[in-house]
């Protein structure tokens, strides 16, 4: 209330000059303005502020992938917040199952938070659909797609059917188990399992770097980031605290994963859940950039023709949450004769490669055009090289290409590069 | 059913299509089944568009009006298609784009079929020694104008609703950026268009620069609404991005004293791209901060172009605003409007208090713009439970200026919020009319202003009914706009 009263100071006078009636009627509407609009009840779900977005002009609608992907009205980030509200008032009713198309809304969203750069409240849309999603799951409406995943992660410990981990041997990827004295813990994410030859570069590089590390690979479980997502706070607060106890017996003084996801998964997801780690958590781009501070790393050959001319596509975890920029730019800064190009769309304001967020689940038909959309934008740049540094992007891109796209395209991780510049 | 939850407001005179399926199938065989849809997720999504009190019941969980069906066309052709097939089973259409529009002029309230021209959306040619950029009609502003920038270019257009309008939706209502004292409005920008008429035909207008090639039937399709034709292409002006902003604030003792500098500084040939001058009331409310501008009348200016000229263009707009009584106040409240002119948090608010609330833009001739103003704001103050009008200048031209009302007001008891909403915009349209001016400036007729058609326009309206009638004679596209009224019954003073 106090912050509404600083805001409209400038209504002062209008009140004052208000006639008997009218303010009145104007101080009830005041009064009453929570009871009329933001009734108590049993629900988790910001309400206030899915009413905030929900009657703005949909100021960030320009810059939402789902929406850019899919052109249509419905999935404008304005609606998708209208209907959380009626959803939480009942409006719309969620437990009907004519009104699943409703559900599945709050879930088509890929998490990347360009509204939040553009939006007058500072939120992301995201943000608000995550606690819609918290009344469904308690009230039972997780759709199936979510439970897939749950029952994946529980399953298996993974993001897959099987624990993709115990790949490893398969796949040719070295496994160290740690011996309680780490500097560094190498934290595969389980969707790098799906790029051995990622893996198994950053792990070229970590030994070349002579840093002393681990990768634990036996005992190794998901981050709990799908659950995050889903909102599944019980399993996602179960893997956060196996993944506190795996990561403290290592000793490590650095972890350091190569899927921004888990980053933020580990840090900032795990603080909100309550759970901290200890351990610096970050991203292999900046520990790769320190190591070449440091002159632990260095960079001497040309890369070959194929690979010297590549585009960047920003992660936009690492880059709009983990607010790094610089470190993939310095680091490919120091290869000799390396071509670089940008993207119109770049750094802080990437487009997202669809794969992130829960909305390749519910939509897989809708992540794929705004993959389609992110590979289109990084053709512009005449590159036929685009390297990334996350694995869902590497994998949404993969999927936004066309059959003749994937003759002329490569799509690399930045270890990938730099392995050959060794 | 949820849509039965929802309080129809606009439902009367819906068309009824007898077949509904058959429809379907045959616009599915046009667009293609992913590119029509009647489900209710959809349909809801396009009940209305920004028109404020829409938002109102939206909060309210009133629904504007309830289209049949959404079609999502991707080509002129199947726009074509779709016009013959409502005109074979007389089904309106209405284009709908950003949805934006603060008018009700995509709101479908007969129902019908909704064509959205999101699809098109891709910017196609910037010719560089023409200085055009070529773009579908569906294109997001800020994508254009960002696309633009990154090019070395600006299209000069700049609305409030840039994030959130498009190129077509700019073109139907004549739309006017905030930079158009340098730039010109839509009107001055559109060189060349493609547009599917009434019946289906598809029409091009040529780009050029000048010519005398008989009338210029393209103006009649600029700020047509989408009630003569659908704009899928145009070609418009672009300019090199400015080299140089300068930013000049002016405090005056009076509103006269502002309108007059401003009015100087146009005669002059000097053509700051910004400039807006905020009355008393809203000077208290977005310059509060600013010590100088206490009881005062803030003007705010931009020059950009050229360094040189800019220089130019500054230092007369300073001496203009000295002579006329104006105080200097720095950059920073041009910087503040800079920051804050598309945090747009008012809509989210004032329905929560029950708030009625809108803009009203007008266009008024320099002479008497001025009592024009105080006739407006007198007016406005006696239709009971207004506790708000205020005033901004926003466009600015040799002959004249465009102003920009704000209203706000809690309804009486004895009115639904709808009566009070039509009883103020008749009120402030009425003096404006009264006094000479012209009812709308920028945001175009559509529903809300529609009644005043034959005020505004005289006998000449017959002429552009005789039009409408010719290009569309089964009143297909769009109707229940600009040429008949749906609030013929609403209150005014
Ligand atoms: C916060 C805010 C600020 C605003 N600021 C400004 C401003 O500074 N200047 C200004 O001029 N306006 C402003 N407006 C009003 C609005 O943005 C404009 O009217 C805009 O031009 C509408 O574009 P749209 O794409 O959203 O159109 P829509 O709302 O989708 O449609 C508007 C009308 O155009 C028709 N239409 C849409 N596309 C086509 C097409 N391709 N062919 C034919 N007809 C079509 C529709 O049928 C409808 O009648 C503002 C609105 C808001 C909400």
């Amino acid at each position: 209330m106090g912050e509404i009263l600083k805001k409209y100071k400038w209504m002062g006078p209008i009140i004052d000059a208000m006639d008997r009636d009218v303010k009145r009627l104007f101080m009830k509407n005041f009064r009453m303005r929570d009871k009329n609009f933001f009734p108590e009840g049993e629900y988790k779900a910001d309400i206030k502020n899915l009413v905030n977005c929900m009657l703005c002009p949909n100021m960030c609608r320009f810059d939402c992938g789902t929406l850019q992907a899919e052109q249509k009205e419905t999935m404008s980030p304005a609606y998708k917040a209208r209907i959380g509200y009626y959803l939480t008032i009942g409006k719309i009713d969620p437990s009907k199952e004519e009104n699943k198309a409703f559900i599945d809304l709050m879930y088509k969203c890929s998490n990347e938070e360009s509204c939040k750069i553009w939006c007058p409240f500072e939120f992301s849309v995201v943000s608000l659909l995550e606690t819609v999603r918290d009344d469904l799951n308690d009230k039972g409406l997780m759709p199936d797609y979510c439970k897939e995943q749950i029952d994946k992660l529980k399953k298996t410990n993974t993001i897959e059917d099987h624990n993709i981990y115990e790949t490893y041997k398969e796949k040719g990827i070295e496994n160290i188990e740690t011996d309680g004295n780490d500097e560094v813990y190498y934290y595969i994410g389980c969707e790098s399992m799906k790029f051995p030859e990622v893996v198994k570069a950053n792990i070229e590089l970590l030994k070349k770097a002579g840093v002393r590390f681990s990768t634990n690979l036996e005992t190794k479980v998901c981050c709990g980031g799908p659950a995050f997502n889903i909102r599944d706070l019980e399993t996602a607060k179960d893997f956060a605290n196996r993944n506190k106890d795996l990561i403290e017996k290592t000793g490590a003084n650095v972890v350091v994963s190569d899927c921004p996801g888990c980053v933020v998964t580990l840090t900032s997801r795990y603080q909100k859940a309550g759970i901290e780690i200890g351990t610096k958590v970050i991203h292999i781009v900046e520990y790769i950039k320190q190591l070449i501070d440091e002159g632990k790393l260095k960079f001497e050959k040309n890369v070959s023709d194929e690979f010297s001319k590549i585009t960047i596509h920003d992660p936009c975890l690492i880059a709009r949450n983990l607010n790094d920029t610089t470190s993939i730019r310095a680091i490919l800064n120091k290869i000799p004769g390396l071509e670089i190009s940008e993207p119109m769309y770049n750094k802080d304001s990437v487009h997202c490669c669809g794969w992130s967020g829960t909305a390749h689940w519910a939509d897989r038909s809708l992540a794929i055009k705004e993959a389609k959309n992110r590979v289109n934008e990084l053709k512009e740049t005449g590159s036929n090289v685009f390297l990334s540094a996350c694995p869902l992007c590497e994998l949404g891109l993969a999927y936004g290409l066309s059959e003749g796209d994937k003759e002329n395209i490569k799509i690399i991780d930045i270890a990938e590069l730099l392995i050959k510049a060794l | 059913m949820n849509i039965e939850n929802f309080e129809l407001i606009y439902k009367d005179s819906r068309v009824i299509i007898k077949d509904k399926p058959k429809i379907k199938l045959r616009l599915g065989e046009i667009v293609g089944n992913e590119n029509v849809s009647d489900n209710e997720i959809d349909i809801l999504a396009y009940n209305k568009d920004t028109t404020l009190i829409t938002l109102n019941w939206t909060l309210e969980g009133k629904i504007a009006a309830l289209p049949d069906f959404i079609v999502w066309p991707e080509t002129p052709e199947q726009i074509s298609s779709i016009l013959k097939l409502a005109n074979e089973e007389k089904i309106p259409v209405i284009p709908f784009s950003e949805g934006s529009g603060v008018v009700g002029g995509a709101i479908p309230i007969y129902g019908g079929i909704i064509l959205d021209m999101k699809k098109f959306n891709k910017i196609l040619e910037i010719n560089d020694k023409d200085l055009t950029v070529t773009v579908e009609a569906g294109t997001n502003g800020m994508n254009l104008e960002r696309y633009l920038n990154a090019k070395g270019y600006t299209g000069g257009h700049i609305p409030q609703s840039l994030y959130t309008s498009s190129v077509g939706g700019w073109i139907a209502h004549r739309a006017a950026g905030q930079f158009s004292s340098k730039y010109g409005k839509t009107e001055d920008m559109v060189m060349g268009m493609e547009l599917v008429l009434p019946k289906g035909d598809v029409i091009k207008f040529k780009t050029i620069a000048r010519a005398s090639t008989g009338p210029q039937l393209d103006k009649l399709f600029i700020g047509n609404e989408g009630t003569l034709g659908i704009v899928t292409k145009a070609t418009l002006k672009i300019w090199p991005y400015p080299e140089k902003r300068a930013f000049i604030s002016y405090a005056f003792p009076t509103f006269e004293d502002s309108l007059e500098a401003t009015r100087q500084i146009l005669r002059q040939q000097i053509y700051p791209a910004v400039i807006r001058i905020y009355d008393a009331d809203e000077t208290y409310r977005h310059f509060g901060h600013i010590e100088k501008a206490k009881d005062s009348v803030m003007v705010v200016f931009v020059c950009e172009g050229i360094e040189r000229l800019v220089d130019l263009e500054a230092t007369i707009t300073r001496e203009t605003c000295e002579k006329n009584n104006g105080i200097e106040c720095g950059e920073e409240p041009v910087e503040h409007w800079f920051e804050t002119r598309f945090r747009v948090t008012e809509t989210s608010s004032t329905p929560t208090f029950k708030m009625v609330a809108d803009t009203i833009e007008i266009g008024f001739l320099w002479d008497k713009a001025a009592e024009m103003y105080h006739s407006v704001v007198e007016a406005a103050k006696n239709v009971k439970g207004v506790i708000m009008i205020t005033a901004h200048v926003s466009h600015f031209y040799p002959n004249g200026v465009g102003f920009y009302f704000t209203f706000a007001g809690i309804p009486p008891q004895e009115k639904s919020d709808f009566q009070f909403y039509q009883e103020v915009w008749n009120t402030i349209v009425k003096a404006v009319e009264d006094a000479g001016g012209s009812f709308g400036h920028h945001h175009g007729v559509g529903i809300n202003r529609s009644k005043w058609m034959p005020v505004e326009w005289g006998k000449a309206f017959d002429t552009l009914k005789a039009i409408k009638n010719l290009l569309d004679p089964n009143n297909i596209l769009n109707p229940g706009k600009i040429y008949e009224s749906p609030w013929e019954k609403g209150g005014e003073n």
